[in-house]
């Protein structure tokens, strides 16, 4: 790659390296001040997704590929770009209120994570098999370092080895897979391999396309690949549960939707059935194992597995609605996701946070807007309108429809009848029983905040989901 | 047409919300000033549905103030909102039931005081979208909205069992409206709106098989709102632990979603389904109309004795909504009303020795009438209403439907009229056992009779069940050509009566055979 191709296609990367001067700044921002210098460095990180964000807007687009065909400068990516900074930016805030109470002050945390979200934004944009596997690890291992970052906590110690050997397992089978789409072709980048492969079901096409993907399912936490999440989300800190449950999943979609439109293009036969199995399979086990969790964090991990198996049936029923209805969903997720752990800063319990169901007992007379909002929260996981949660699912089911599997949207809404149940105990317990124990609420405004802002936007894009309808809609790749 | 610049549909939909919003506005504490201003509120709600009487065509078909605007344009869903006089029936007696609803809980509320109004509101917000939404996304919506305040109403203020009961409530209707969705989404890739209207114009009918499945989709998702048995298990408990208001609404108002929803969406659209599957839907309905009278006699507490009731009623409802013919069908629909106006008042009444003696076993009373007169009085001109005695409201429905009914197949007119038979047998015994004999019990020495908040309560709901009782004319105007218009979808070769069904020349088709193949 020559000089001049280098520096026009870093004009279009300004956001990312601004996001990874941000990063350096909280770095050396928190190396330096003496006080508080973790607090500081969360500022300076903060401030550095919302620059990230405003330069993403007006940051020059349609120019093609860039780096010699190995990023694509498209909608689509901007769509993921933009949620991955939500997150972060929902990620850093919680944060604060959370490493205060907990006492430990892991300044690492506030440049971890914007390196690892512009990981993921170079992933999503990505249309080389090189580029993509070295955005993944770029991802991942900030990804294991903040699910084990909290030191005293053998919860956390065990998530960050348990993420770490896992993840790299399942790099592992997806560069197997990538080395056999290599030998096959010869090439990296998607557009050529796919017109090598021009749907050809070959023994080993199959198996390089079943291992990349299978490696993809493995991240993204889809049953049967799922044993890790659940136990990672339940050790790791709390408001980094917030980042890693949303993020890093949404990153692989995108890759999956991308490797679908421009990689596996013409072998559309081959993975409908996959990945109706799969999507049939995730919804109901991670439904099902959330019913019988007492632990709120654990129940939103299975909950989070399950949303994970809604928008497989957006890939399973490949085509132009399902597209735009899994775009519209990602957002949404991560919205729901990032509040769905954020609840479980409200309540304080000895030093810490109550993670169990029991302990949101009686929050509505506690603070009548956290159980307002929470309400939203677990009406929009459930997917009852007028929420966005009912829209992503509506758009989903609507995408299976229109593919006329039936069975899979009729298992899609059968599945939001068994989430009520669980999503409803908590609802239950916020509304309906009081508190014996006094477990009173974090007196931070933060949690609640956030929480209200969360529900607000959940309703708004409910009642009016071509807000975002129309710009996931213009962002879906391949038409 | 509009009232100070907004549609007024919208406006009579969305006036509960923007009362919702400055409830929550008032400092909690202050429980009259939340009282007082949800009672006005569900008062000018009910004031703004009279309004629509004002500019509506009672000679017309079609849907009135239609109101057209794109909602989710990537889906072509719309804001599109209509009524005709079934809805606009049905919207009145949502709001009126609404405010009385609103009125009678004055008292009996005591905590939570503020929710309770803000959830009643919600509520009412649900309920009247789900009448006047012509867009089937939008319907749904509604739909599922109304659930979540009827939730907690039952959660928070209900009875022993309310967790229960509320969460069943919820489960099994969304349970069924889910299905619905995956119908609801089939249609659209059938017809590529979700516009009823547009659907119903493009005059094409899907191919049977289909119809058949989206028939039973909406099936289950109406079936178990009805209820109709043996869908309808979740509706004792939901009536007994819900507060005196939550069961007016679910009788009055949420069980009339379900027959609302066969007849402005599954006849319509799915003509030659509901013509397959009348042999199901009848005996379904003679099974509730009967198992649901006989189930009642059983009872020992005054509340699910009339909760069972209603699957009776509502079986009657069915089986004339099935019968295609205009005449049952008209009487379906008045009958929707009447049972809304008999059944919410039956709630009431309990509701009242309820709030005195915190009981409602049959066996605790007996004897009220020598020491309630005034409420003896009210209870018995409701109990009669809801047997169907002659000048009263429920009289004219019922015998609408038998009367169309027997044109049809007089044996099931002859099965379902063994339930007025037995439905007479458990209010009478119901009656005896609670008013009449002595006054025994020394709890019930000391009862105090209405007082005028409560009898104020009642007074609108008698009214109309004498006036629809003794002059129905207005409410069959009103309901007359839309039902006509539907049966011709479903039932081309039923001839409409023109006159009141107690003239001779009535209720008798010329063919002796409405085209049926179902005897």
């Amino acid at each position: 790659m020559d000089q001049a191709t280098l520096v026009s296609g870093l004009r279009y990367l300004v956001p990312e390296v601004f996001l990874l001067a941000a990063a350096a700044a909280a770095m050396l921002t928190h190396l330096f001040f003496r006080k508080r210098g973790h607090r500081w460095a969360g500022l300076v990180s903060l401030a550095g997704f919302l620059a990230a964000a405003a330069l993403l807007v007006f940051a020059p687009r349609g120019a093609g590929d860039i780096f010699s065909g190995s990023l694509a400068v498209d909608r689509f990516a901007l769509f993921f770009k933009l949620s991955f900074l939500v997150s972060g930016i929902l990620t850093v805030l919680l944060s604060f209120r959370f490493f205060d109470v907990e006492g430990s002050e892991p300044g690492e945390v506030y440049y971890l994570i914007p390196l690892a979200v512009v990981g993921m934004m170079v992933a999503v944009a990505s249309v080389d098999l090189v580029s993509t596997y070295v955005s993944f690890e770029l991802f991942a291992i900030p990804s294991y370092i903040l699910a084990g970052i909290f030191k005293k906590d053998r919860r956390s110690g065990e998530a960050g080895i348990k993420y770490f050997f896992l993840g790299t397992l399942s790099s592992g089978i997806m560069v197997l897979g990538m080395a056999l789409v290599f030998g096959l072709t010869g090439e990296t980048q998607y557009a050529s391999i796919s017109g090598l492969l021009g749907g050809a079901s070959g023994r080993l096409v199959l198996a390089g396309m079943i291992l990349f993907f299978a490696g993809l399912f493995f991240k993204a936490a889809l049953v049967p690949f799922h044993m890790w999440a659940p136990d990672v989300y339940e050790g790791a800190p709390t408001p980094l549960v917030v980042f890693l449950s949303t993020a890093p999943k949404m990153a692989v979609f995108a890759v999956l939707v991308r490797s679908m439109v421009a990689l596996f293009a013409q072998n559309e036969v081959h993975w409908t059935q996959i990945f109706q199995f799969i999507a049939i399979l995730t919804m109901f086990w991670g439904n099902i194992a959330a019913l019988i969790q007492k632990n709120v964090k654990r129940l939103m991990a299975y909950s989070s597995i399950a949303h994970a198996g809604y928008i497989a049936i957006g890939l399973a029923a490949w085509g132009e609605t399902a597209r735009m209805a899994i775009l519209f969903y990602v957002p949404v997720y991560v919205l729901m996701n990032a509040a769905a752990f954020g609840m479980i800063l409200l309540i304080r319990k000895g030093g810490t946070f109550g993670e169990s169901v029991d302990d949101f007992r009686g929050l509505a007379a506690k603070s009548p807007l956290a159980a307002a909002s929470l309400l939203v929260l677990l009406l929009s996981l459930t997917g009852i309108p007028p929420t966005a949660g009912f829209m992503g699912k509506y758009f989903l089911f609507a995408a299976a429809v229109e593919k006329k599997m039936l069975l899979l949207a009729t298992a899609g809404a059968l599945n939001s009848v068994i989430s009520l149940f669980y999503y409803f105990r908590i609802g239950k317990a916020i509304l309906f029983e009081t508190d014996p124990d006094g477990t009173p609420l974090d007196r931070s405004l933060n949690p609640q905040l956030i929480l209200a802002a969360v529900a607000l936007a959940l309703l708004v894009l409910g009642a009016f989901p071509s807000l975002l309808g129309e710009f996931a809609a213009s962002s879906i790749l391949g038409t | 047409m509009t009232i100070l610049g907004i549609p007024i549909l919208t406006g009579v939909v969305f006036l509960p919300l923007a009362g919702l919003l400055l409830l929550l506005a008032i400092p909690g504490r202050r429980t009259g000033a939340v009282k007082a201003a949800a009672n006005i509120v569900t008062g000018l709600e009910f004031l703004a549905t009279l309004s629509l009487l004002l500019r509506f065509n009672p000679g017309s078909a079609d849907m009135q103030f239609v109101e057209r605007a794109d909602w989710i344009r990537a889906f072509h869903v719309q804001y599109l909102l209509g009524i005709d006089g079934i809805s606009l029936l049905l919207v009145l007696l949502t709001s009126l039931l609404t405010f009385l609803a609103t009125l009678s809980s004055w008292k009996a509320i005591a905590e939570r005081v503020k929710e309770y109004y803000a959830f009643m509101l919600l509520l009412e917000v649900g309920m009247i979208g789900v009448f006047v939404s012509l867009d089937l996304v939008l319907f749904y919506v509604f739909w599922e909205v109304m659930l979540v305040p009827m939730y907690f109403l039952i959660g928070i203020w209900g009875g022993e069992r309310k967790l229960y009961a509320a969460i069943k409530f919820f489960l099994y209707t969304l349970f069924g409206s889910v299905v619905m969705l995956v119908g609801i989404l089939v249609l659209y890739f059938q017809y590529h709106t979700f516009d009823l209207l547009a659907m119903l114009e493009s005059g094409s009918v899907l191919p049977l098989a289909l119809q058949s499945w989206v028939f039973l989709a909406f099936f289950l998702g109406f079936a178990i709102k009805v209820p109709m048995f043996p869908f309808h298990t979740w509706l004792p408990d939901a009536h007994v632990e819900a507060p005196t208001a939550g069961s007016v609404l679910l009788a009055g108002v949420l069980l009339k979603m379900g027959t609302y929803g066969f007849i402005r969406f599954s006849l319509p659209l799915f003509p030659d389904a509901s013509r397959k599957f009348v042999p199901l839907l009848v005996v379904l309905a003679l099974v509730s109309i009967i198992y649901g009278a006989l189930v009642s006699l059983m009872q020992k507490d005054m509340k699910k004795l009339i909760a069972y009731s209603s699957v009776s009623h509502m079986g009657f409802v069915m089986l004339g909504l099935f019968t295609f013919s205009p005449l049952a069908v008209k009487g379906a629909v008045l009958q929707m009303i009447n049972h809304g106006i008999s059944t919410g008042a039956l709630f009431l009444i309990v509701g009242i020795v309820y709030e005195r003696r915190h009981t409602r076993l049959i066996s605790e009373f007996g004897g009220l009438s020598s020491r309630l007169p005034l409420y003896a009085a009210v209870f018995l001109i409701m109990a009669l209403s809801s047997i169907g005695l002659p000048g009263l409201n429920g009289f004219i429905g019922e015998f609408m439907i038998l009367m169309g009914t027997w044109n049809v197949n007089w044996v099931w007119a002859a099965v379902a009229a063994t339930g007025i038979i037995l439905g007479a047998a458990y209010m009478l015994w119901l009656y005896q056992r609670v008013m009449f004999g002595r006054l025994e019990n020394p709890a019930n020495q000391t009862l105090k009779d209405l007082t005028v908040r409560e009898f104020a309560t009642f007074l609108p709901l008698i009214l109309l069940a004498f006036w629809i009782g003794v002059f129905p004319k207005p409410f069959i105007g009103l309901i007359d050509k839309p039902v006509e218009k539907i049966v011709r979808i479903v039932n081309p070769a039923a001839v409409p009566e023109r006159a009141f069904p107690f003239s001779p020349a009535a209720g008798r088709p010329s063919s002796p055979t409405p085209a049926l193949e179902v005897r």
